[in-house]
């Protein structure tokens, strides 16, 4: 093949390539762009929580259950904050596992602690399991004025005045049952609160690397990458080309 | 030589990360229960005792931790010009449980019962926390004496020095033996 012939075997393969990637160059390298400045532009400060995207990453939306005491709503949402309709009653470790009421009080297991609140929410104190609270107990249950904390294997008998328990051979009594929080009521909690989101930058990272597309995506941006080391041979090899032609 | 030089040096560096990143040296963990300092502390002989916060004992409170406080009520040990206190405060983003021992409206004990914070723990040392043995508080709720700090565990420290003061106002507001009076 002469020169002339390969120059423009050469040039031929470098447009068709270059064409090909016209919008993969621009789309990575504006998101390539943007991963650089992710700290500056606070990608990773922005949650997305769209329904169809978490449901892409396998993060469906979970509903949050709340237990309804008269009109009023008994939930945790987000970290560990436990919540009397929209305000923050108290903090415990996630997940709520039971509520039940006295007449006095409202009393919400959870995994680290037990905390008693007043009738309109305020919290009075905690039992932790530091204080003396069974680390397996998972169910409170209140029987008139006995409240009873139980767990597979054993009961307790919980005096909330003196924080004091007993073992009991048997324990009865009944708590509140967990149901959906109201959608018309708590959309933003529900939207928000139970932490299911994708930060910008991640969303970025993926499209960037194509791992957003799963394997097929991840091996097309490989084949992007490598038809651009193509296209850079391929103009330096135009450039060379040109230059013996010059001479002759 | 140069090979075992190397291997050396691996075998030194990984001895001290993996002695840096142990909870023993980060002090993270949970030293005593509350009950199990109540009872070290008087020997089961004391009785338990709730302090109702009123606005003006929250209030007062806050001015002392620089937040609200949670809850309605606090739970104390007595028996007699003897009270102990085990209370909570945020170190920088997770809460230290701090047992605090009051005699005759001075500190007797300080104990870190549990600490959850990757830094800092150096807080728990017996050498730290007899800085506080005989402190007073002064009438603007600040300890009478001066507590020399930890490098790297300042927020720690604030929040010993804050629980310290807390436990002395609420034991303020106890009842106290006539004798001691």
């Amino acid at each position: 093949m002469d020169v002339k012939k390969s120059i423009i075997f050469n040039l031929r393969w470098h447009r068709r390539i270059g064409l090909s990637l016209f919008f993969m160059v621009i789309f990575l390298s504006v998101t390539g762009f943007a991963l650089n400045h992710s700290p500056g532009l606070k990608l990773s400060k922005v949650d997305l929580t769209n329904d169809w995207l978490l449901s892409w990453y396998g993060l469906e939306q979970e509903p949050i259950t709340g237990y309804k005491l008269n009109e009023n709503w008994l939930y945790q949402a987000g970290d560990k904050h436990l919540y009397y309709n929209h305000t923050i009653a108290g903090s415990c470790l996630p997940p709520l596992r039971s509520v039940a009421t006295t007449a006095q009080m409202i009393l919400a297991l959870c995994s680290d602690s037990l905390l008693l609140l007043s009738q309109d929410g305020q919290l009075i104190e905690s039992f932790s399991q530091l204080q003396g609270l069974p680390a397996n107990v998972e169910q409170v249950l209140v029987d008139g004025e006995n409240i009873f904390l139980t767990s597979p294997a054993n009961a307790v008998i919980f005096d909330a005045n003196s924080l004091n328990i007993s073992a009991v051979k048997q324990a009865s009594g009944a708590s509140i049952a967990p149901q959906p929080l109201p959608d018309n009521q708590f959309k933003g909690v529900s939207e928000a609160g139970s932490g299911a989101s994708i930060s910008l930058e991640t969303l970025v990272l993926d499209l960037h690397s194509g791992r957003f597309f799963g394997n097929a995506g991840v091996l097309f941006v490989d084949i992007v990458g490598l038809l651009m080391c193509i296209l850079a041979i391929t103009g330096l090899w135009a450039w060379v080309n040109h230059q013996r032609l010059r001479k002759q | 030589m140069f090979k075992s030089m190397l291997n050396a040096l691996l075998l030194v560096g990984t001895a001290l990360l993996t002695s840096l990143s142990s909870p023993m040296v980060m002090g993270k963990g949970v030293y005593q229960s509350g009950p199990d300092f109540i009872a070290e502390v008087f020997e089961q002989q004391a009785s338990a005792k709730v302090l109702w916060l009123t606005n003006d004992i929250r209030q007062q409170a806050k001015y002392i931790l620089g937040r609200p406080v949670s809850g309605l009520r606090i739970r104390y040990h007595q028996h007699g010009s003897k009270t102990a206190w085990i209370l909570e405060e945020i170190g920088k983003e997770m809460p230290i449980t701090i047992g605090v021992v009051v005699e005759a409206n001075k500190i007797a004990q300080v104990k870190i019962l549990a600490y959850r914070e990757s830094r800092g723990g150096e807080v728990r040392y017996p050498a730290y926390t007899r800085q506080y043995l005989g402190a007073a508080l002064k009438d603007n709720y600040k300890l009478d004496q001066s507590i020399d700090g930890i490098t790297g565990a300042t927020l720690s420290v604030w929040a010993v020095n804050k629980v310290a003061a807390l436990a002395l106002y609420y034991h303020s507001l106890t009842e106290q033996p006539t004798a001691d009076r």
